[in-house]
Parts: structure tokens; sequence; C-alpha cells
């Protein structure tokens, strides 16, 4: 009896509670940001060029769509006097055409802002997650 | 002119003093006043923003000018719109999340400085002038079309309104009236542009042809009401009563040479169908840009149209970022990712809106060409809907046009207003409800006089003006500010102050006159093509001569603006506190 008491146990199933992972201190976390560690100016400057440069690759696809028609109506007049059913292309284009392109841009711009902060999130602060996300 | 119009127009104006007057009993403290204690949906705030931000210049102006000028002034509705979508993509969330409610307050969180602070103030001033000015001119021309009252009348009529409005009710008041003003607006322009387009149908698209210069579709009398200078493009015969030319005639035939004519208040010119429209000297083309081509060279007399163009096109896309009226609207988002979704809405309301201008400019030039000969090009949509529909229906449209445009001065002035007032009492005063009141009536009586002054130059123009100077010196100063650690005090001063300055300088040579032809008149006439990159360029350079200077809390106040919401409620441990303060608006 007592043998067997002093043996080790062979096989252990350790089951952690959620809220009681334990963290190694050298893991970023909130706590880096609120006390501007290096670590902590890192994760930010990360997560600000992320966000920067989504900014700025939406601006520049609205940005060529629309100025680059000028451009090609001063290089090729042809083009003003041109119809589509009856009306001239400059009023479809510039009336109709940029506004639908404008609203995918920006669709698509809050969607990845959104995800991307979402994934800052989890980075920092995995405890945080909910289980349904 | 119709007593609908009359009773459209009171209507408007005592709708938007009885729903502004229920903000009197609900605000009550200075924050109240200012940002609706932030608790506005998206979609409700959408809407505000929206009917806040369509001014004179949307309602009336671009279609006069697309009439006038081509449809290359269709550049200006893209514009307005595209502001909001840069607005979207460099500020809308992190601004909010900084949490400051004006520019000044911005520049100061920002960089801690006082002097820096009271540039922008002064700077905030100069715009919401500027912007305001087209809107007095905006009212003094509707009333002056629907009742013949003089010029000035309409003027004094907003500026009284509006500035008592504002001194009673404030922002939480405001904040409803925009939001109806918004689908007021799109009713008042969508139904008659709808009505008519059906009206009209498709057909005799003649003046739409390219390089055509505008002919009558059909046998045509002409009516003058006021003198009028006028051009023809080839000679013609015209069946004439009244004064022309220093004659009087009575229903006489007079062969018109194609040279410059004047004719007296009242006159009836008769034209056959086929007969080239004239052309009043105010609504004169640019020379060289035909009339559908997508470049404008309006305000610089057609001197180098695809940099006039891309001068308009700076301006408006980063102009909406400096806006000072516009930012304080951010502030009562709850959160940055509300924000982001308040201003998607905006870009979508606006996109609706800016459809209708456009047709109805379309419409103008294919079927009533007579109001080339009006003396304004901001009136021809007032003048449109009874030429093409005679009788009740058409009185009834022009009513709603009115009334819609009449909207649209009452909400942009009201919110330029608040802001002029609030940065006046704020920085100027001792802050408080009773100094921002004065300050509200004393900058409305200010604007009313200023604007008795600007009635020759185009709604569009004016607006788009104002835009050029917030695109120089506000724009960099936000985005700058936003994201890029290394702004110092001095780069960001200096910035403002020379794009700004240059910019201001500019338009003030360009309207008195200064360059009317060449290479000055882009330069003067569009000057945020040179004027943005300036400021930018300014800005990013003292910045980095002076980087001993950069502010100790750079890092916490990066931190403030781009974290995400997640994470800085769990921060500050405030979440279930807000979660539960803002249940009840979702």
């Amino acid at each position: 009896m007592s043998a067997e008491e002093s043996r080790p146990a062979q096989r252990q199933l350790v089951v952690w509670r959620g809220d009681e992972v334990p963290v190694a201190h050298d893991i970023p976390g909130p706590g880096d940001l609120r006390d501007d560690t290096k670590t902590g100016r890192l994760l930010i400057g990360s997560l600000v060029r992320a966000q920067l440069g989504l900014s700025l690759m939406c601006l520049m696809i609205a940005l060529t769509v629309t100025i680059s028609f000028p451009l090609i109506a001063a290089l090729v007049p042809a083009v003003s006097r041109t119809r589509v059913a009856g009306l001239p292309v400059t009023l479809i284009v510039l009336g109709f055409a940029f506004y639908p392109v404008f609203l995918a841009v920006g669709w698509f711009y809050h969607r990845q802002a959104r995800q991307l902060e979402a994934r800052f999130t989890d980075l920092v602060n995995p405890a945080g997650r909910r289980p349904d996300d | 002119m119709s007593d609908a119009a009359v009773g459209a127009i009171a209507f408007v104006t005592l709708l938007t003093i009885v729903v502004g007057a229920r903000g009197i009993r609900v605000a009550r403290t200075p924050d109240d006043f200012m940002v609706a204690a932030r608790q506005v949906p998206p979609a409700l705030n959408a809407a505000a923003i929206s009917g806040e931000y369509l001014s004179a210049a949307s309602f009336l102006g671009i279609a006069g000018l697309i009439v006038s000028q081509g449809l290359g002034s269709l550049w200006y509705s893209v514009g307005y719109t595209a502001g909001y979508l840069v607005l979207l993509l460099l500020v809308a969330a992190p601004l909010r999340r900084f949490g400051a409610y004006t520019i000044p307050d911005f520049a100061d969180g920002r960089l801690g400085s006082k002097g820096l602070r009271q540039a922008a103030t002064a700077l905030v001033l100069v715009i919401g002038w500027f912007y305001l000015l087209p809107q007095m001119k905006g009212a003094g021309i509707t009333l002056q079309w629907v009742l013949g009252t003089p010029y000035w009348i309409g003027v004094v009529t907003l500026g009284v309104v509006v500035s008592g409005n504002i001194a009673m009710g404030g922002m939480k008041g405001i904040t409803f009236v925009q939001c109806f003003q918004y689908w007021l607006k799109l009713c008042a322009i969508g139904i008659p542009a709808l009505v008519l387009l059906i009206a009209t149908g498709h057909d005799s698209a003649r003046n739409l042809q390219p390089g055509n210069a505008p002919v009558f579709t059909r046998a045509t009398v002409v009516d003058v009401p006021q003198a009028v200078d006028f051009t023809l493009t080839r000679p013609t015969t015209a069946t004439v009563s009244g004064m022309l030319d220093q004659r009087q005639y009575r229903h006489q035939a007079v062969p018109l040479c194609a040279c410059r004519h004047v004719a007296g208040a009242g006159a009836q010119l008769g034209f056959a169908a086929g007969a080239p429209v004239p052309t009043s000297l105010a609504m004169a083309p640019s020379p060289g840009v035909s009339w559908d081509s997508p470049l404008s060279a309006a305000g610089t007399d057609g001197a180098h149209p695809l940099l006039s163009t891309y001068g308009i096109i700076i301006a408006t896309f980063f102009g909406a970022v400096g806006l000072p009226h516009i930012l304080v609207r951010f502030y009562t988002n709850p959160d940055g990712e509300a924000a982001r979704r308040t201003t998607l809405i905006v870009v979508l309301l606006l996109s609706t809106f800016y459809l209708f201008p456009a047709v109805l400019a379309v419409l103008t030039r294919a079927h009533a060409p007579q109001l080339y000969l009006a003396g304004d090009s901001d009136n021809v949509l007032l003048a449109l809907p009874s030429l093409l529909l005679p009788g009740l229906p058409g009185e009834l449209l022009a009513a709603l046009v009115a009334a819609g445009a009449f909207a649209a001065f009452l909400s942009t002035s009201s919110g330029l207003l608040v802001s002029v007032a609030g940065a006046l009492s704020h920085d100027f005063m001792n802050r408080g409800v009773t100094s921002f009141r004065w300050c509200a009536i004393a900058a409305g009586a200010v604007v009313t006089a200023a604007s008795l002054l600007i009635g020759r130059f185009s709604l569009a123009l004016l607006v788009g003006w104002a835009f050029a100077i917030a695109a120089s010196s506000f724009c960099p100063l936000l985005v700058l500010g936003i994201w890029w650690r290394q702004l110092t005090r001095a780069g960001a001063a200096a910035g403002i102050v020379v794009g700004g300055g240059a910019c201001l300088a500019a338009i003030i040579a360009s309207m008195t006159g200064a360059a009317t032809h060449g290479w000055s008149a882009v330069l003067l006439g569009q000057p945020a093509i040179w004027t943005v990159p300036l400021a930018f360029s300014v800005m990013i350079v003292t910045s980095l001569l002076t980087q001993r200077t950069l502010p100790g809390n750079v890092g916490q106040v990066m931190l403030r603006m781009h974290l995400p919401e997640a994470l800085s409620r769990q921060d500050y441990r405030s979440f279930p506190l807000e979660r539960a303060r803002r249940a009840p608006g979702r």
C-alpha cells in the first residue's frame, strides 16, 4: 500500500481554468502598452504602421481611379466626345460612376481596419478573447 | 414669385426654429451645447453630418456651374463626396479616440502649445467665415427670386434666424434639425429631378451633342426679368418686345449680330426653333473648354484646364478633413469604431444626393436653354421647374426646390456658426453658455455684413475656396498629427501659418482680379495645387529641424489615438459603465 502511494503518478491530466493561464512576464500584454515599455512601443508602432499602410493603399486606389480620368481626357480629346446611350461619357463617369467606387473602397477599408484591430487585440490580450469569437 | 414657394420657405424656417427650440429644454450644460453629450447613434449622426455638409454650393451652386461652365464642374460634387472617403481613411477613428472636439483642441492636446492653439482658432474663424459667405449669398438670391425682395433682405433674414436659433438651442437641438434637413434636401432635389426627367422624356437631346453651342429645341419666348448683357454665337433674328440695345421695340422682328447686346428689364425675346441660345455674360463659359469635357476651368478663365481640374480635386478631396464644423460632429460618436461606421454612411448619403444636381443641370441644358440668359448661374435650379412644367405642378416643384435650398443655407450656416462661436468663446472669451450665445450673435452679424459684398462670385467657387484653405492648413495638421510621431509644435505652427496664409493670399488676389489669364490665373484661382504640398513639406521639414522639442507624452497620445476600444476599455476598467450608459441609444 505504502509502496504504491509513494510511486509517482504515471499519467496526469492537468486541466487549467481559462482565466488562470500562467503567463510568463516576457510575453507582451496590455500592461506593456499602458506602461509605455519598449515592447509596448513596438506593438503600438506595428499597429499604426499596419493601419497607415491600409489607409494609404485605399487612398491610392481611389485617387488613381479619379485622377486618371481627366488625364486621359486631356491626352485623348476624343474621349470627351464619346457618348454612351446618348449621354456624354463625362456625365456618366463624373455624375454616376465614381460613387460606387468610393463606397466599395470605404467598405473594404472599414472591414479590413476592424479585422486589423481584432487581430491586434488578440495578440496583445489572448485571454480577453470571448469563446464565440 | 409664387405663394407656394413663400409658404414652403416659411414652413422650413419655422420648423427649424421649433425643432431647435426643443433643444432648449434638453440643453443644460456647455457640454450639451457643444457636442450633444456624445450619445448620438451612427445612422442619426451620419444624416446630421450630411445635412450640415450639403450647403448652398451643393444645392444650387454645382448645378448652376455645370449649366454655365460644363460637365467638368461635376468634380465639385465628386470631390465633396470623396472628402469623406479621405476622412474615413485617415482621420475618423483616431480623431474620435483622441477625444478632441475642435481642431484647436486637437492641436493643443496633441502638441501641448497655447500659441498653436490660438493660430488654429484664428484659422477656424477664417475658414468658417469664408464658408458662411456663400450660404448668405444663397439665401439672398433665393429670397430675391421668390419674393422679389432686394438681395440684402434674404441675407439679413438668414443671419437673424440662424444666430438666434443657435444662441437659444445650441447643438443638441441642431443635431435633430440637421438630420431632418438632410432628408428634406434629398427630397427637395430628388423629387423635382425625377418628376422633370419623366415629364420631359429622353428626346431632343440635341444640346447634349458633342461640341455644339446650345440652340432652342422649339420656338421659345424668353422673358428678361432684369436687364442683362448677352452674346450670341452666330447671327439670328428675334421677335422683340421692349428695350433692346437702347431701342424700344413692339413685337418686331430684329436681326441680331453675333456680338454683345443689352436687353432691358421686362423685355421679351422670341426665338425660332434651331436659333442659337443667347448667353448672358455672367454665364459665359470658359474659353477653351468644351461643355462636355471632364476638365473644369471655373474661376481661372480657361487657362491650363488640366491643372485647374487637379486644383479642384486636391482642394475638395483633402479639404473636408479640415472643415471645422464637421469635426465637431465626430466627437458625438460613442467610439472610434462608430465614427468609421458613421463616415461610411455619410459617403452613401452624399453619393445619393449628388446624383440629382447632375440630372437637373443636364435637363436644363437639354430642354431649358433660355436659362443661359439668367443673370446669375446660381438661379438656374430655382427657375427650371416652372419652365419645364407649366402651371401648378411646376410651381409646386419650384416651391420644393426653394424650400430645400433654404434648408441648405440654414443647416450649413448653423453648423458653421456653432463652431465659429464655439472657437471664439472658448479661446478668446470666458467659457460658458452666455459667452457662447453672444459670440454666436456677434459672428452672425459680421458675416451678414460681409456677404453683402460678394454677390458676383459663384456659390460653388466660394465654397471650393473655403475647402482649399482647410486643405492647406488643417488637413496636414490632422494627418501628420495622427500618423507621424515626429511632428513638433514649431512644425505644426509653421505649416498651418504658411500653408493657410499662402492659400488665403492667393484667393484674395484672385478675387480682386490680380491675374486673369495664364499660369498666374490658375495658381491663384485654384491655389490648392501648390499650397497643400507646400503646407505638408513646411510641416515635415520644420519638424525634422526641431526634433529636440518633441513633446514628452507623444507615446501616450499615439496610444490613445490608435488603441482599439476592446483594449482601451479593459485598460481603464470603464467598460461596464460605458456599456450601461450607451445601451438606450442603440
